[in-house]
């Protein structure tokens, strides 16, 4: 494997293991929230919506090109540069709210009293250190935290899934379409996986298959979010909305955890390490695109990388405790944005170069 | 560069010119037809009984020429070697060589008569086995190439001998399989090893600095061992292995972080006994490592984390400590570091005194005065000794841990996830010699996972490790 590349293996990892994590912590309680007890079926659209473009994505990964030169190629190197910012802007925009998520996370979960606003900053310059080094580099970081992830995630699902009454789910479709809508809603700003993988277009180290694997990899993670959501509705029912923090939540009941204390805080530490990594990601995706658009300069990486931790550092100073209103405005005013740059994109590029191929070949 | 004139005077005295040092010594004798020789010699570091049964006497009934070979039939050292430059034979006489002159000379003659002092071939402290050879490398590089010789009865185990240090001229053998090794990783080697400008290689960790991608790194980039067997079996690998004169420790490359959670030892108990083994060496070092982190953020930040019975016990234990958390346990975690620093160094003797003085004294002394507490002492000694288990990694774990403490004391358990998030990014960026320091578990490499915390049996290992990229892959039949 070449050390400025991403293998599929790589890629499988991101998408069946890491990608889910960041839909543990708030999405659950969202979805029960609008949803009631059908909140499977808007994540289920979702999943499968997102799975297509994810499909749509690797198949543009074959042709080893980058995000910049895919445009550039399609519409001209002003339009390529434009175009390049405004997806960069898109991610910036998008990680917001999961970095938001997180500092809550951490807040209400790793600390018995709340503890002073600067105790996320670390997190800050974790990330500008993360935005020094190539996207590639994510790519063995996936290698170690895939693993984790899924045994993390299997040991919380292992403790809480004896305490969940999965009857609870039943009667399916009883908040009807409306209830549907809005779920979809309200759930749309957490599946933006598809958008993440488009800077890295031309490191993906395509293979025969990569594009379906892919997808169907995404689909299995996908299940996995689903069972936790069952199972957390299972649990909680009718409170399911005011908890928040959902997978810190649902395996506190375990009966063993009286004698042994709070064991489930391993998993939810090693899904706070693989957290991080997956709320780093969109800032270092948008510094890549930015990168694309001005060309590699040689101090450029670092210096997006300090800016764009800097600014989300300052943002979310501003909005410590302001974060109803910015789910508000991501999810409630905002929310066409994630549909559009992330299905929509895709399927717009992929339709341009499978246009472009046929005229070239004719 | 000067050549000898073939005026005997002339010639011995531009080599004392070269070599004016008071330990360089000359002999003048003459043969039984009148040849006169001169043999001009570095006093402590020439075998001086060797020299005269192998050089002088049978020069004394030398009836033959003035001609260096004819002169080199006559000796009987088994390493002669001839020489013009009158530069190049002061670096041999400096080497212990002494150099022989005769009147009439066209080359100077080299007699490989050099003393050698060197300790018997022992067990390393730094390396016991139970199971499996007990032979460590010396200080002699020309011992330590023969313990590797002994081993690879092969004509493809290559031995290149390098000079380093302009002053020292170190002596240093790399070592590598033919066919075996990639042939850019010993290009590699050499060429680094070529670049060093330094006047003096007292050891072989010298090297590492010059051998590392990240020489200012926190993480070891460059393996080590005192065992041939080690040694040998991380050749047969693939790897390139260096010997240094003067130094013990083995150096091997490309460096793999699993290499320390193994031990010779595994390849000779049944393989569910390694695998056991090296997973209780990866837990004991997580343990070592964040189990005092852990008690701190717990007690500052994070109480749930006890079982309530454990936090009553702590609750107790911690009542009427005049210390906060965090500064109880680097207090005691200081002192742990010096007994630890005290102990190395001092002498035997006073080492059972020191082990009294720091169990009895300061441990039982501290916790009845009220100074620390019981929980963190028991905390502090499982964490040293969890550190031993990886002996190697110490230097590196044993900073780790007080950065965890440190981050523990003032962010919290969140604090210790963000450095294992830098630790982890740092150490899948690190590469050296173009192979990735945590493989083979990033990047992946599912047939090399068969040797690393999983031991699979040998028959299962036919292929060399892949990361490796050894041009010769199979290994088993």
């Amino acid at each position: 494997m070449k050390t400025n590349s991403i293998a599929p293996r790589q890629i499988f990892f991101f998408l069946a293991c890491v990608a889910p994590a960041g839909k543990l912590v708030l999405l659950p309680a969202r979805l029960a929230e609008a949803a009631g007890n059908n909140l499977l079926f808007p994540a289920l659209f979702h999943l499968v919506l997102s799975a297509a473009a994810v499909f749509c994505v690797l198949l543009l990964a074959k042709r080893r090109e980058s995000f910049y030169a895919l445009l550039q190629g399609t519409f001209g190197s002003a339009a390529a540069k434009i175009l390049c910012s405004l997806f960069a802007l898109f991610l910036l925009f998008a990680s917001f709210l999961p970095l938001l998520e997180q500092k809550l996370f951490v807040q209400s979960v790793f600390y018995d009293t709340l503890p002073s606003v600067v105790s996320f900053a670390p997190f800050f310059l974790f990330l500008a250190y993360l935005c020094s080094k190539p996207l590639s580099s994510f790519g063995r970081v996936w290698d170690i935290l895939g693993p984790l992830a899924v045994a993390a995630f299997a040991g919380i699902l292992i403790l809480s899934a004896p305490s969940a009454d999965y009857a609870a789910l039943l009667p399916a479709g009883a908040a009807g379409g409306n209830g549907f809508l809005q779920g979809a809603r309200a759930g749309a700003s957490w599946f933006f996986d598809a958008a993440l993988l488009i800077p890295m277009l031309g490191k993906i180290d395509y293979r025969k298959g990569t594009a379906w694997k892919g997808a169907a990899c995404y689909l299995a993670g996908g299940a996995g979010v689903l069972f936790f959501l069952a199972t957390f509705y299972g649990i909680f029912e009718g409170i399911a909305t005011n908890q928040l923090f959902a997978f810190s939540a649902t395996s506190k009941y375990f009966s063993g955890i009286t004698v042994l204390g709070r064991i489930d805080y391993i998993f939810i530490y090693a899904l706070a390490l693989v957290m991080a990594f997956s709320c780093a990601l969109p800032v270092q995706c948008a510094a890549e695109c930015l990168l694309q658009a001005c060309g590699r300069k040689k101090y450029l990486p670092t210096l997006l990388g300090v800016g764009a931790s800097a600014l989300l550092f300052a943002l979310s100073l501003l909005c410590d405790y302001k974060f109803a209103d910015v789910l508000a405005a991501v999810s409630g005013l905002l929310y066409w944005l994630f549909p559009l740059f992330c299905l929509l994109v895709p399927a717009l590029m992929l339709l341009f170069l499978l246009k472009g191929g046929r005229r070239e070949t004719a | 560069m000067k050549n000898i004139s073939g005026k005997l005077n002339r010639d011995v005295k531009a080599l004392k010119t070269l070599l004016p040092a008071e330990d360089i010594l000359t002999f003048a004798f003459t043969s039984e037809r009148g040849l006169a020789f001169t043999l001009v010699y570095a006093d402590p570091i020439t075998d001086k009984e060797l020299l005269g049964e192998q050089v002088i006497r049978p020069l004394l009934n030398y009836e033959g020429g003035a001609k260096a070979k004819a002169i080199g039939e006559k000796l009987t050292s088994p390493e002669l070697r001839t020489e013009k430059a009158l530069e190049k034979l002061a670096e041999e006489v400096l080497a212990g060589n002494p150099v022989l002159l005769f009147e009439g000379a066209d080359e100077a003659v080299i007699a490989g008569t050099k003393k050698v002092f060197v300790r018997a071939v022992a067990e390393p402290s730094t390396d016991v086995v139970v199971k499996g050879p007990r032979e460590g490398f010396i200080e002699d590089v020309k011992i330590n190439t023969s313990l590797v010789r002994r081993r690879f009865k092969t004509g493809e185990l290559k031995m290149d001998m390098l000079e380093v240090g302009r002053r020292s001229k170190t002596a240093v053998a790399v070592c590598y399989l033919e066919g075996t090794t990639k042939k850019s990783a010993v290009d590699d080697v050499k060429k680094k090893l070529g670049e060093i400008d330094i006047d003096y290689i007292p050891d072989s960790s010298y090297l590492t600095h010059f051998l590392s991608s990240r020489p200012y790194s926190l993480v070891k980039q460059v393996g080590t061992t005192e065992k041939p067997d080690i040694f040998c079996a991380k050749i047969a690998e693939g790897r390139v292995g260096l010997l240094v004169d003067g130094s013990p420790i083995a150096l091997t490359l490309p460096y793999l972080l699993i290499e320390d959670f193994q031990s010779s030892e595994d390849y000779f108990v049944p393989p569910y006994r390694a695998t056991f083994t090296r997973l209780l060496r990866l837990f004991a070092l997580i343990v070592a490592v964040y189990l005092p982190a852990f008690y701190v953020a717990a007690q500052l930040f994070k109480l749930q984390l006890f079982p309530v019975k454990l936090l009553l016990t702590i609750a107790g234990s911690i009542r009427d400590i005049p210390f906060s958390p965090s500064l109880e346990m680097l207090l005691v975690l200081l002192v742990l570091e010096v007994l630890n620093e005290a102990s190395i160094r001092m002498p035997k003797y006073v080492g059972m005194a020191l082990s009294v003085v720091g169990a009895l004294v300061l441990g039982e002394t501290a916790v009845s005065a009220g100074f620390v507490s019981t929980p963190a002492i028991i905390i502090i000694a499982f964490s040293g000794i969890g550190l031993y288990a990886v002996p190697n990694l110490i230097e590196q774990t044993g900073v780790l841990r007080l950065v965890m403490l440190l981050v523990a004391g003032s962010v919290g358990t969140y604090g210790i996830v963000l450095v294992t998030a830098f630790v982890l990014l740092y150490l899948v960026t690190t590469e050296n010699f173009g192979v990735p320091l945590v493989a083979p578990f990033s990047p992946m490499k599912g047939r090399d996972l068969r040797d690393s915390l999983v031991k699979y049996n040998l028959g299962s290992l036919q292929m060399r490790p892949e990361t490796l990229k050894s041009p010769n892959k199979r290994r088993l039949g």
